[in-house]
């Protein structure tokens, strides 16, 4: 069997940087985990694009008649307290966890990068301040910290992003400001100054490329985190607010009605799970692929 | 070791100090809040204005925050708007009850992770190793609260084995507080074994590795001791640590749980606060949940120089 | 004391067999399986040890003696496995033993010493507990009894203080001492054969000296055999009896050692002999076998060693590997078509074309001028870290510890000269590079370069005269960055002082390639696609991208097999004379440093002890440090003997240097109360000018021996 690298060969000159991506493409292959996360969130992807298409019921017509029906042909995961046919809301809720999940942690890994990258590279007092400030951010569990948030910002789905934003930067600036450390470390950085590069270039051209692969790891978890977490703020009512579809907020409707209607917390609970483990399965899939012992923090 | 110890506690006043100051920005953004919570939106601009002068609110942060600071290394943590009570007092009433929730799972995790993490490393990539990996997995996809609600309808609606929640002091009856505990402290310890057990797996792989292993199995020594003496002893370093983070991880975890399980901890009452808007209530709660967590990572950082003879006594390279 | 071993397989048999040799390795076979495949590591290995013997295995990295010498203890795990062969030790076949019965043999009856003394001891166990389970394992004693027996070990292996220091854990200890604790361990149940795996390789010279002698000393106390695995034929030629040679899996030729070294019969043996830059002996250029040890996974059709050997014919490039056979008239057996017909006795010259020493000019100025350069660094680590408290008659008095890694070091270098710096590791010679060339910034001192002062320099002008300077790292694969084509990383440099862009400076890259001596297309590739020797090459030609004055070389040569070493050394050689830069050469290698540098530093404990010509230092007057260096240094001659000076104890530690004289603790030749109170001065002594020595000694206390040169 062909290697992507041949077949790429085959199509177009074989410069070095398509190279190097086809022998990534072709570990990534070799490397069930990261396949079968990768399929997950693809479907996810497709999944959300597609809710409009793919929900065959209206998301917040309430139809009292047909309360708490259990699963059946024409309402798959059957209907909830208020009528509301499950599989269109849990279908739905996939945009509102991908929209979560990636604003949060886009907005983290911005700030997150440059404070890690700062303090990483240029060390000594900058360092330690920055440190000590992220490691006092973290001292408070991102829950705790996020529900604080939402007092101040109010309870709506956007302030859930920027909360989760903030409260997972630090450990984006930890990752990145420790592989911007092992780089500063090595030869070829120290090569880069006795060549006479700017400081500037230095990170910019050097460090940040060979920080890309941790990163790209630890976001990926943390999307699966932010997620996690949208679920629990909503599931406390302090995220979502009603009558928008969030799978956190439909577990804690129906919360209420455990007993006679398991589904109604059955069916978005098993969404969060395959999400997560999906998210979870990529970013450990591409941390064995990119580098086995990228330095990652598990929070 | 001694020098360690000073500076790992001079590392830890100054991360408090910053967490007095992200504690007190994050709740006063909006200082004009208090006034409307306690007055009410009907209020009129003059009363709130004199409630504000009378509360302080309109002096600068900075002056605002030392203040504040002044008063809770006295221990006084001011009064909840909700309750009318010293917070340092509800907090005091509420939080051994999170404690044991914390300890309890933490330590089912514990006895659930290190065996497994030792046996896969064992057994790497063979069916046990695969097969345990995909439990942890699992464990840590799944919302803590789910697990709880799960629980409970499998234990406690199905079965009827265990109670559905609700919590009984041990003063009153201690077997209570057990079958009380089970399914919160099982929910949590499921949560928390997954990132122990793979920390226990890579630590141990990464030790089996090394040069001084394979001269133990070089020198005759059997298998069993291999792994015991000379593997372990240096792989559970890591996970002490890994150990304590989780510890003040299912602090977050308690504040879900407990509205689950209605158990009164403190997570709890930072609900009702935040429900209520209670700054005060709010911010004594954080910086005690805070603290914590920064102990037990002192702690670790003890253990972990108590276990490395390496930290314990410096000396030549 | 009284040692009863419980029986194992190996003792029933072996009781018997009393002429036969103690180990016999027969057709060994060991594979690996990795991502390109099936690979041979030991490719049907055959030889021989006797009771008592010491042989050298000996090879380049990656020919397999490792896995050959973990093979006989069957410690080969997946992904690779022995498919084939027999050892016999003590006529039983330790390959046809299960895990249980090897359990008993390992470090009972075969014990490993391996290298990295670091590595290989457990950081959390005393060094007491790991000599005492071994013992406690294989013989029936209690745990006091073993705590006792390990004591006598490490008094045996010449640690001091043993009863106190039974409980320390190995961070405590030097290299050295645990290097011995290593050698302990091993001996402990008074095996009958020691593999040692390149015991010495990361020690500094005097220490190897030390625990070769020890080696050699227990060996004829208890009449163990010894399998001693290097890559350094000077440590061979001074303690083996017989030696093989291993070439890329197969093992090449076997002969006792003075017929190995006075008339080997393989060419890579030759090779070898010849690459190495003997402390004495000039040369104009190396002779240097070109290419590089094949990488397993892609090996030639015939004999492995056909593409690099000058005498290779047809016949030797297919067919498969020649056999290893004996040879008439000596003990020595070889695999090569040719041996017959070859005579490899004489040392192969260098051939035409090589460039003879040039003369340098030094009637200008300098181009590289340092001045009483130092360079502290804060001890322990954090702004904490390095303060102490001293409570000095009641009140604390803090003060800051600092490791003054470099102490006052002034030399100079002048255009198109090479100037070495020798010294063992942690001398600070690498620190000297970084501090001279404002890569970490200096605490105190003066550097001119082309008569401007770099130590006053703002950022922007630092900068730009970096054009002049440039620096050859020590580890070639991580000096260039992973995710850069080698094209880009020299490029980089041109375009950055505006020398040339676009299609002018592909082109120059190219040319630049090529006179290194990579292939054409190799500006496309990315590092990890070349070997050491040729990453080093990219390292050069980027050095040289900017045409700079003064090329820094900081251990260029010490990462790579000495067979490339030759060959780069050549390169750095020919480019000086074409280029007429200035090398400023780092090194702790003596032999490499008399060979490529016109004057030459010997360093000790951040301070130069002697400074001069090549000949100036390598003859009398000598300082005693670079006496007992040069002494102790193993020649590759087996017939030699050198007067050795060996020196009592370690480098002092940096951070608290001893007074006075930095070398008094250590020194043979100390006169006494002056030489701890007072340093000396580097001065201008003895013959010929530029000599100048840091020593209280006259000069002819310092010349009682003979000239190295």
């Amino acid at each position: 069997m062909a290697t992507a690298a041949e077949t790429v060969g085959r199509y177009l000159p074989l410069t070095a940087r398509r190279e190097r991506f086809s022998r990534f493409a072709d570990q990534f292959r070799a490397n069930t985990k990261a396949k079968i996360g990768f399929a997950i969130v693809l479907a996810l992807v497709v999944v959300a694009v597609l809710a409009p298409v793919i929900a065959p019921y209206s998301i917040s017509k309430t139809d009292i008649s047909h309360r708490t029906e259990a699963p059946s042909v024409q309402h798959l995961f059957g209907t909830d307290s208020l009528g509301r046919d499950v599989f269109s809301r849990v279908v739905m809720g996939s945009r509102i966890s991908l929209y979560v999940g990636f604003g949060a942690i886009s907005g983290a890994l911005l700030v997150g990068t440059v404070i890690g990258l700062l303090a990483g590279y240029l060390g000594g007092m900058t360092d330690e301040l920055l440190m000590r400030l992220m490691d006092a951010a973290m001292a408070f569990p991102p829950v705790l910290l996020a529900l604080t948030l939402m007092v101040v910002l109010g309870p709506e789905l956007n302030n859930v992003v920027l909360a989760l934003a903030f409260v997972y930067t630090p450990y984006i600036a930890r990752v990145a400001r420790s592989a911007a450390l092992a780089e500063r470390n090595e030869s070829y950085v120290e090569a880069a100054v006795a060549r006479g590069e700017s400081n500037r270039r230095i990170v910019l051209a050097e460090v940040l490329p060979n920080c890309a692969a941790p990163l790209l790891v630890q976001g990926s978890l943390n999307v699966s985190f932010a997620i996690l977490s949208e679920a629990s703020l909503s599931f406390l009512g302090l995220g979502a607010q009603p009558p928008t579809p969030s799978w956190g907020l439909m577990i804690n409707t129906g919360a209420g009605f455990m007993e006679t209607a398991p589904w109604m917390i059955i069916f978005p609970g098993l969404a969060i799970g395959l999400t997560v483990i999906g998210f979870n399965m990529l970013g450990d899939g591409l941390r064995d692929v990119l580098d086995p012992k990228v330095d990652t923090v598990e929070a | 070791m001694y020098a360690y110890v000073v500076r790992r506690t001079g590392f830890l006043v100054v991360t408090l100090f910053f967490v007095t100051v992200i504690a007190f920005v994050v709740t006063n953004i909006l200082p004009g809040n208090v006034a409307l919570l306690i007055l009410g939106p009907n209020a009129s601009p003059a009363s709130m204005h004199a409630l504000q002068t009378q509360l302080g609110l309109n002096r600068p942060l900075p002056v605002q925050y030392l203040d504040w600071v002044d008063h809770l290394l006295h221990g006084d943590m001011g009064t909840s708007l909700r309750f009318d009570e010293p917070v340092a007092t509800l907090i005091a009433q509420k939080l051994p009850r999170s404690l044991l929730l914390a300890v309890s799972a933490t330590l089912v995790a514990v006895c659930l992770s290190v065996p497994l993490g030792i046996y896969s490393a064992v057994k790497q990539n063979q069916a046990p190793d695969v097969a345990a990996s995909l439990f942890a997995f699992v464990g840590i996809s799944v919302p803590i609260f789910l697990w709880g609600l799960l629980g409970i309808l499998v234990f406690s609606v199905w079965l009827g084995w265990l109670p559905t929640g609700g919590y009984v002091p041990p003063s009153k009856d201690p077997v209570g507080t057990l079958t009380h505990l089970v399914l919160p402290a099982g929910a949590m310890g499921f949560a928390l074994t997954a990132y122990i057990m793979r920390m226990t797996r890579s630590s141990m792989l990464e030790v089996l590795g090394t040069e001084y292993v394979k001269l133990a199995r070089a020198k005759g020594m059997p298998r069993r001791v291999v792994v015991l003496r000379h593997a372990l002893r240096n792989a559970i370093i890591p996970v002490v640590t890994v150990i304590a983070f989780q510890f003040s991880y299912a602090f977050g975890g308690v504040v879900v749980l407990e509205s689950v399980f209605h158990w009164p901890g403190i997570g709890q009452l930072t609900l009702i606060a935040v429900q209520s808007r209670d700054i005060p209530l709010i911010q004594g709660c954080i910086i005690v949940v805070a603290l914590i967590y920064m102990l037990s990572n002192l702690a670790a950082d003890l253990l972990y120089a108590y276990f490395d003879p390496r930290i314990r006594y410096g000396g030549a390279a | 004391m009284s040692v009863e071993p419980t029986p194992g397989p190996a003792d029933v048999a072996g009781a018997a067999d009393g002429d036969a040799p103690l180990l016999e390795v027969r057709d060994l076979r060991t594979e690996f399986t990795t991502r390109a495949g099936r690979v041979v590591a030991a490719n049907d290995v055959s030889f021989s040890l006797e009771r008592g013997e010491t042989m050298g295995l000996v090879g380049e990295s990656g020919a397999g003696k490792s896995v050959t010498a973990r093979s006989i203890l069957q410690l080969i795990d997946r992904p690779g496995e022995i498919t084939g062969g027999e050892v016999r030790f003590k006529g039983a076949d330790l390959l046809a033993c299960s895990e249980a019965e090897m359990g008993a043999i390992r470090g009972r009856e075969i014990a490993l010493v391996p290298q990295d003394p670091m590595a290989s001891l457990n950081p959390v166990l005393s060094v007491g507990d790991q000599i005492a389970e071994t013992i406690a394992r294989h013989q029936d004693v209690g745990a006091a009894e073993a705590r006792e027996r390990a004591i006598e070990a490490m008094v045996d292996v010449g640690i001091p203080d043993a009863a106190e220091r039974v409980d320390d854990y190995p961070h405590e200890f030097s290299g050295g001492m645990r290097q011995r604790v290593l050698l302990a361990i091993g001996l402990s149940c008074q095996p009958d054969l020691v593999i040692a795996d390149e015991p010495t390789t990361a020690l500094d010279v005097t220490t190897q000296a030390k625990i070769l002698d020890l080696l050699g000393e227990l060996q004829a106390e208890k009449g163990m055999a010894v399998l001693l695995i290097t890559h350094n034929l000077g440590v061979v030629a001074q303690t083996c009896d017989h030696v093989g040679v291993m070439y890329a899996g197969n093992l090449v030729e076997t002969a006792s050692l003075e017929d190995l070294f006075a008339n080997p019969q393989h060419p890579y043996t030759r090779g070898l002999i010849d690459s190495i830059p003997d402390v004495d002996t000039t040369y104009d250029a190396l002779p240097a076998m070109a290419g590089s040890m094949p990488d397993l996974t892609d090996l030639p059709a015939g004999c492995n060693f056909a593409p690099r050997c000058p005498h290779a014919t047809e016949a030797c490039q297919a067919g498969g590997d020649p056999p290893l056979e004996p040879v008439d008239g000596s003990t020595a057996r070889v695999a090569c078509h040719h041996a017959a017909d070859l005579d490899l006795s004489e040392p192969t010259v260098a051939g035409p074309g090589a460039v003879g020493r040039r003369a340098v000019d030094r009637s200008g100025d300098p181009l590289f001028d340092v001045r009483d350069l130092r360079k502290h660094f804060p001890a322990g680590d954090g702004l904490l870290g390095s303060l102490e408290v001293d409570f000095d008659g009641g009140r604390p008095r803090v003060s800051r510890r600092s490791v003054k890694a470099v102490d006052g070091v002034s030399f100079d270098v002048y255009p198109g000269e090479t100037v070495g710096l020798v010294g063992e590791s942690g001398c600070g010679k690498s620190t000297i590079a970084r501090a001279a060339l404002r890569l970490i910034e200096p605490t105190s001192g003066e550097i001119y370069v082309e008569g401007r002062p770099l130590h006053e320099l703002g950022a922007t002008e630092v900068r730009s005269l970096r054009r002049e300077m440039q620096l050859v790292f020590q580890d070639p694969g991580s000096s260039l960055n992973p995710r850069k084509t080698v094209g880009a990383i020299v490029g980089r440099a041109m375009e950055l002082h505006g020398i040339a862009t676009g299609a002018a400076k592909r082109r120059r890259v190219r040319e630049l390639l090529q006179r290194v001596g990579l292939p054409g297309d190799a500006a496309d590739r990315y590092p990890h696609e070349f070997s050491g020797g040729q990453q080093q090459r990219v390292a050069i030609a980027h050095a040289l991208a900017v045409d700079p004055k003064l090329v820094v070389c900081d251990e260029p040569v010490s990462a790579l097999d000495v067979s490339v070493q030759a060959q780069i050394l050549n390169l750095l050689h020919d480019i000086q004379a074409e280029r007429d830069i200035a090398f400023l050469f780092i090194s702790h290698n003596i032999g490499v440093v008399r060979h490529v540098c016109d004057r030459v530093a010997v360093m000790y404990l951040g301070e130069i002890v002697e400074f001069g010509s090549v000949e100036q230092v390598f003859s009398p007057p000598f300082h005693p440090y670079t006496e007992s260096l040069l002494s102790t240094v193993p020649h590759a001659d087996p017939g030699r003997e050198t007067d050795r000076m060996l020196l009592e104890g370690s480098v002092p530690s940096p951070v608290n240097p001893p007074s006075g004289c930095a070398f008094q603790t250590r020194c043979p030749k100390k006169l006494g109360g002056v030489c701890e109170r007072e340093a000396p001065a580097l001065e201008a002594r003895g013959t010929g000018d530029g000599h100048r020595l840091a020593c209280h000694l006259d000069l002819e206390a310092m010349s009682d021996r003979d000239a190295f040169i």
